[in-house]
């Protein structure tokens, strides 16, 4: 047995122990422990170091709230800083470090920094930095020159930089009644909804159901309360319509009852199951939420309040009777209301000592009177500690008379032995979530606390989240709760019965007590009562620009202990009350959440790969896959030793010589069906469709509304009334939710539907003088030659058994054919068109050769059409039918879009045989050390076989007024300059004599 | 007749998968049916659609988006209003819609090459899906038939449930492969079988 820990209470299983390290040490617990009880349990005390003065800091709570304890935890390389020892459940072989400190948590040089306190107090870094005003450091240097050791001497514990090998996942839930927090108040709503028939969700941060019931002591309908959730949490378990989400944190309430939660699915295991992930993200949709997410108890504010040994009262019961540890042998009481005397009740049967219970009231109740007379001890009344004393443990206290009215210490401070100070100022609601969803907290005088607002979106308040801190009003307003989240469909049950309830009663308004001393507010991040006070003196009256001044809340743990003591001291400086002063709403996360949940399945995985029917068959070939976009496609197809220039001159050359084939199945395919198709076709396109006859195709350009080039591609008419459209493969995407949005708002009346048929059809482009050749001795059913299937003619066939589509069309200035079948033959086909070519020596060809071979005929590649360009600037004017209106007609002829010192596009030769670069500018006199005067930009460059040069496509101002001209590359970020020449963008057959055979 | 590829092909792993020591929780496969069509009803016209559907399909689709009706060879649901989907296990379904409906009532568009047809069925079924998909896949709230159009980050999937613990996924083709290893991976937690 260790010396703190009992032999009974607690959830523990004191027969299962469990071995830990913590800073290197060996240590053991049991399971059932966090980190922060097993420490305390193994005469712990010592867990970090605070933020900014390094001052030895121990366990404050026992839960979510914690500012102090603070730990890293290891695995392996990786490494999870800022984790609080009190929600930190330990495992066989954890390991964990203590922060912060150097060069041991015992021995720490940066405590130095305390001795500095006033020069590093709030506001430290904005003078920082603002720095001197003259001098060789003025303004930001002096900052520059101080962050380097500012952020070595501060912080919190470091990230690692190991990739995070852990599983995330996400999940998406809906339910009738979300039920948040598992105390006594939420147990029973969600019982309440459930008989209600409702489906319901219970979350609970903990590992344990039952909230308070598990350490109160009390008794609930005759059974130790601990026992009574236990039975709860288990009838719950066995419905249908309940699920339990133990270790989750609901964190974000967002709009229409869409809540987030992080389910620590794995955290407390040694090693997660197979497929597990280590966090879960739920996305919640709830009809309604209750809210029975208790309260924080609020610490005192006085010197010494961060020595290890000075914990919340409630948390040392809590350690007491759920975990079977005591936090100290004897303990003082520090107290400002009722409630702390069940937890010196509870310590005191537990086998500690109370030494004394100071109270800073003239009053307390006949029940709490009657447990300082049990436990034994001084019972100071109107009286205060107005210090700790001990190194890195308590170990004693001064306490001092206190006048409650004047809030003024009396007579002199004496001291009391102690080994452990509980203190409580009170309870603050835990309203966060309900703060969230949209409404700002109300400040009640009674309480001295913030309660919720009116409900701005469907939830239901119940216990302790409401300011009804007793047992017996939490379970009454749990059922209540569920039964109106239910809708009223439930049966109303008796409340359950309370007996042996801890005394209760509003706190005295008493937040600090006035003593010499370093008080601290935030501890975790180290922010005095002083510093508050130092805000207000410098100006900042405003509760909002204190947080920001003074870091006050700001921390991880996002003053969860000190937002109330800050304020309401704040309030005491201004002289006003706390409710006029106000609050800072409180914004998701509720608690820190794992930047993994969020990115769940997709962590490692950022986006889906879209391969095309035939992407098999490219790897096995050796091609060199590219992504673009989604898709994955052929880049080269290299052979041993060639670089991607040489194998894609090869390629073109190939093509231009004899034969290339090409997957085109990545093209934008749409249906356009319907008796209006045509129509349609003509509003989008610039061009005439509706005069396109059955079996043909045309070439059409879509503009945006404002007149700029949206698209292009060819249109297929498949029948009277049934139109493929084909897309770039950038734009397939928007080219459907352009029209869609045209069908569904602006044109409603037309019938025609559009459906993405991408993924239906697999594409081969066959190009080259021997392109129908090839084509012939595979093809049957249909003849190809020039009066079967003239240029833009569309035959059907078969190739190897399967239904083909063929249409003749050319982007490459070549005799060529696109040939479709379902995508589910698309390798089939393939292979057959493949095998058909051999004898002719015809090669696959990848994206570099299809770019080249564009490039060489001035066709634009896509990076043309920027969302800039107009059709005049591409040279496309003559697309622009004259006949009808189109989408961007009425905009073609504004100012701007007619200007003469447009970009248009050009053709450009490198001069100095060196390669071209995408995206470099263009100028007319090169100034290397001064880059200026862009005229334009390289938008596509390649290597052209065809004329044994380096060129390029260009839009450069004025266009083909200068044409054979030159200018100059300018690249300054790749370092490229050189001469070029300004030429036609039409390098290769002008005429288009090859194409047509 | 030449066999249609499945996208699959090269990450297809009969057998049992992930943590499958209780027994597994889902069962993965591919039901490749040999008609995926799309159907849709111009305003006005969605009854009578309805009813050719019927003709060429033998199934009576209820009225109304989501509205569905499964049987062991035949399925179909409305996947948007006056859009229905229609999968069968034999193939030329698209020719007998086309037949049944003209285009003064409608529009019949042939996927079955386009789209990839995946199933998953077992207690855990709704569980693996809920990690994907914001669909509400309980029972009450999608009953027998019914079904869903959505998406998942960039893959767009119909998904009908076919059974009380099966659903089948209709996926764009070029996703299914990425889509597929993706629910192998969230099923690992379950146990899964592919067959």
């Amino acid at each position: 047995m260790s010396p703190r820990r009992g032999n009974t209470a607690g959830r523990v299983d004191r027969t299962r122990t469990i071995r830990f390290s913590f800073d290197g040490k060996s240590l053991t617990g049991h399971a059932g422990d966090t980190l922060a009880s097993a420490l305390l349990a193994n005469g712990i005390s010592l867990v970090a170091r605070s933020f900014k003065y390094h001052r030895p800091r121990g366990v404050l709570t026992a839960g979510i709230d914690e500012p102090s304890a603070l730990v890293t935890v290891l695995k392996g390389e990786e490494r999870e800083p800022n984790v609080p020892a009190t929600m930190l459940e330990i495992y066989d072989g954890l390991v964990v470090v203590s922060q912060n400190r150097f060069p041991s948590l015992a021995v720490d040089v940066g405590a130095v920094n305390g001795l500095a306190g006033k020069a590093i107090s709030a506001g430290f870094y904005y003078k920082t930095f603002m720095g001197p005003v003259i001098g060789p450091l003025k303004g930001t240097r002096f900052w520059m020159v101080c962050e380097h050791f500012i952020r070595r001497a501060a912080g919190l514990g470091s990230a690692g930089t190991a990739p995070d090998s852990s599983r995330y996942e996400r999940m998406y839930a809906f339910c009738d009644v979300l039920v948040v927090g598992s105390g006594p108040a939420g147990l029973m709503a969600a019982k309440a909804a459930s008989e209600g028939g409702a489906r319901v969700i219970l979350a609970e941060l903990d590992s344990r159901f039952g909230g308070s019931a598990n350490w109160s002591g009390e008794t609930i309908d005759s059974l130790p309360a601990a026992d009574w959730a236990a039975d709860t949490v288990r009838d719950l378990s066995g419905r249908e319509n309940v699920r339990l989400l133990p270790r989750t944190t609901v964190w974000g309430y967002y709009d229409s009852n869409g809540l987030a939660a992080l389910e620590r699915v794995t955290d407390h295991k040694e090693k997660p199951g197979k497929g597990e992930p280590r966090h879960r993200h739920w996305s919640i949709r709830a009809g309604t939420v209750v809210l029975a997410t208790g309260a924080f108890e609020r610490p005192l504010v006085f010197p010494g309040n961060d020595r290890p040994g000075v914990m919340l009262a409630s948390a040392a019961q809590r350690y007491a009777a759920e975990f079977g540890v005591l936090p100290g042998e004897k303990i003082a009481v520090f107290a400002n209301n009722d409630g702390a005397y069940a937890a010196a009740k509870t310590l005191r049967d537990s086998g500690a000592a109370i030494t004394a219970i100071v109270d800073v009231r003239a009053d307390i109740s006949a029940e709490a009177r009657a447990i300082a007379s049990a436990v034994g001890g001084h019972l100071l009344l109107r009286h205060a500690v107005v210090a700790t004393e001990g190194g890195k443990h308590v170990s004693g206290i001064k306490v001092q008379g206190f006048d409650l009215a004047s809030r003024r210490l009396t007579g002199e401070a004496r001291h009391l032995d102690a080994d452990c100070l509980i203190v409580s100022g009170g309870w603050s609601p835990v309203i966060h979530l309900a703060s969230q969803a949209g409404a700002a907290p109300k400040w009640d005088e009674t309480l001295q606390a913030f309660l919720p607002p009116e409900p701005a979106q469907n939830w239901i308040g119940a216990g302790s989240f409401n300011g009804r801190f007793t047992t017996a009003e939490a379970l009454a307003e749990g059922l209540s709760a569920g039964l109106r989240a239910a809708g009223g469909n439930g049966h109303p049950e008796a409340v359950p019965e309370v007996e042996h309830a801890a005394p209760f009663s509003e706190p005295a308004p008493v937040f600090e007590i006035p003593a010499k001393g370093k008080a601290f507010v935030d501890l975790q991040h180290d922010v005095t009562a002083e510093d508050v006070r130092l805000a207000h003196r410098e100006g900042f009256i405003s509760v909002e620009h204190l947080k920001r001044y003074t870091t006050l809340g700001m921390a991880t743990d996002q003053g969860k202990t000190s937002n109330v003591p800050g304020l309401a001291i704040m309030a005491d400086a201004l002289g006003k009350p706390v409710a006029e002063v106000g609050t800072t709403r409180f914004r998701p996360p509720f608690a820190s959440v794992s930047i993994g949940a969020l990115a769940a399945e997709r962590y490692g995985d950022i986006k889906p790969e879209r391969l095309t029917p035939m992407h098999d068959w490219h790897v096995a070939q050796g091609a060199k896959m590219y992504a673009a976009g989604l898709w994955y496609r052929p880049q080269i197809y290299g052979k041993p030793g060639e670089t991607v220039e040489q194998a894609y001159v090869r390629e073109t050359k190939t093509v231009r010589e004899i034969a290339g084939i090409v997957d085109v199945s990545t093209l934008g395919k749409i249906a356009v069906q319907g008796p209006d198709a045509a129509t349609l076709l003509d509003r989008v396109y610039t061009n005439m469709f509706s005069t396109l006859a059955v079996n043909k195709a045309r070439y059409g350009l879509m503009l945006r509304e404002e007149g700029i080039a949206f698209d292009d591609g060819t249109t297929w008419r498949l029948g009277e009334h049934d139109f493929l459209m084909t897309t770039t493969t950038a734009n397939a995407g928007k080219v459907m939710q352009h029209l869609e949005y045209y069908l569904d708002v602006v044109w409603p009346d037309l019938k025609v539907h559009v459906t993405s048929v991408t993924d239906q059809w697999a594409g081969a482009a066959i190009a080259g003088p021997k392109a129908r050749e090839i084509l012939a001795t595979c093809v049957t059913g249909t003849a190809v030659d020039n009066a079967t299937l003239p240029f833009m003619g569309i035959v059907s066939g078969e190739i190897a058994g399967v239904p083909v589509k063929i249409c003749r069309l050319s982007f490459s200035g070549e005799m060529a054919f696109e040939v479709y079948c379902g995508a589910g033959h698309g390798t089939h086909v393939w292979e057959a068109l493949v095998e058909a070519g051999k004898p002719f020596g015809m090669v696959p060809y990848g994206l570099e050769a299809l770019g080249t071979l564009r490039i060489e005929k001035g066709h634009v590649t896509g990076a043309e059409i920027d969302g800039r360009t107009t059709a005049s600037d591409l040279h496309l004017d003559w697309m622009l039918s004259k006949k009808k209106p189109f989408i961007g007609s009425n905009m073609l002829g504004r100012e701007g879009l007619v200007a003469g010192d447009r970009l248009r596009l050009v053709g450009l030769i490198s001069l100095d045989n060196r390669p071209l670069n995408g995206g470099a500018h263009i100028v007319e006199q090169v100034d290397e050390a001064n880059p200026r005067h862009s005229i334009g930009h390289i938008t596509a460059v390649c290597y052209s076989p065809a004329l044994g040069k380096y060129i390029g496509l260009a839009l450069v101002k004025g266009g083909k007024s200068r044409h054979g001209t030159r200018a100059f590359i300018s690249d300054p970020l790749r370092k490229r300059f050189g001469p070029v020449e300004i030429v036609s963008h039409h390098f290769f057959d002008p005429e288009g004599s090859r194409m047509h055979g | 007749m030449v066999e249609m590829l499945s996208p699959l092909q090269p990450v297809w792993r009969p057998g049992s998968h992930g943590n499958f020591a209780d027994g597994v929780g889902v069962v993965l496969s591919e039901t490749q049916p040999g008609s995926i069509v799309q159907v849709t009803a111009w305003p006005g016209e969605e009854k009578t659609v309805i009813a050719a559907i019927r003709t060429a399909s033998g199934l009576s689709l209820p009225d109304g988006a989501g509205g569905g009706i499964a049987t062991e060879t035949r399925a179909a649901f409305g996947i948007a209003p006056g859009k229905f989907l229609v999968v069968s296990e034999d193939e030329g379904l698209a020719d007998a819609l086309v037949q049944a409906i003209p285009i003064n009532l409608g529009t019949v568009t042939d996927l079955s090459h386009g789209r990839t047809a995946l199933r998953i069925a077992g207690p855990k079924a709704e569980w693996v899906l809920q990690k994907f998909f914001a669909v509400d896949f309980s029972l009450p709230a999608l009953p027998v038939g019914s079904g869903v159009a959505t998406n998942h980050h960039d893959i767009f999937a119909h998904i009908q449930r076919t059974g009380e613990d099966r659903f089948d996924l209709t996926i764009f083709r070029s996703f299914a492969r990425a889509f597929w290893t993706a629910l192998c991976h969230a099923s690992e937690e379950v146990g899964y079988e592919v067959r």
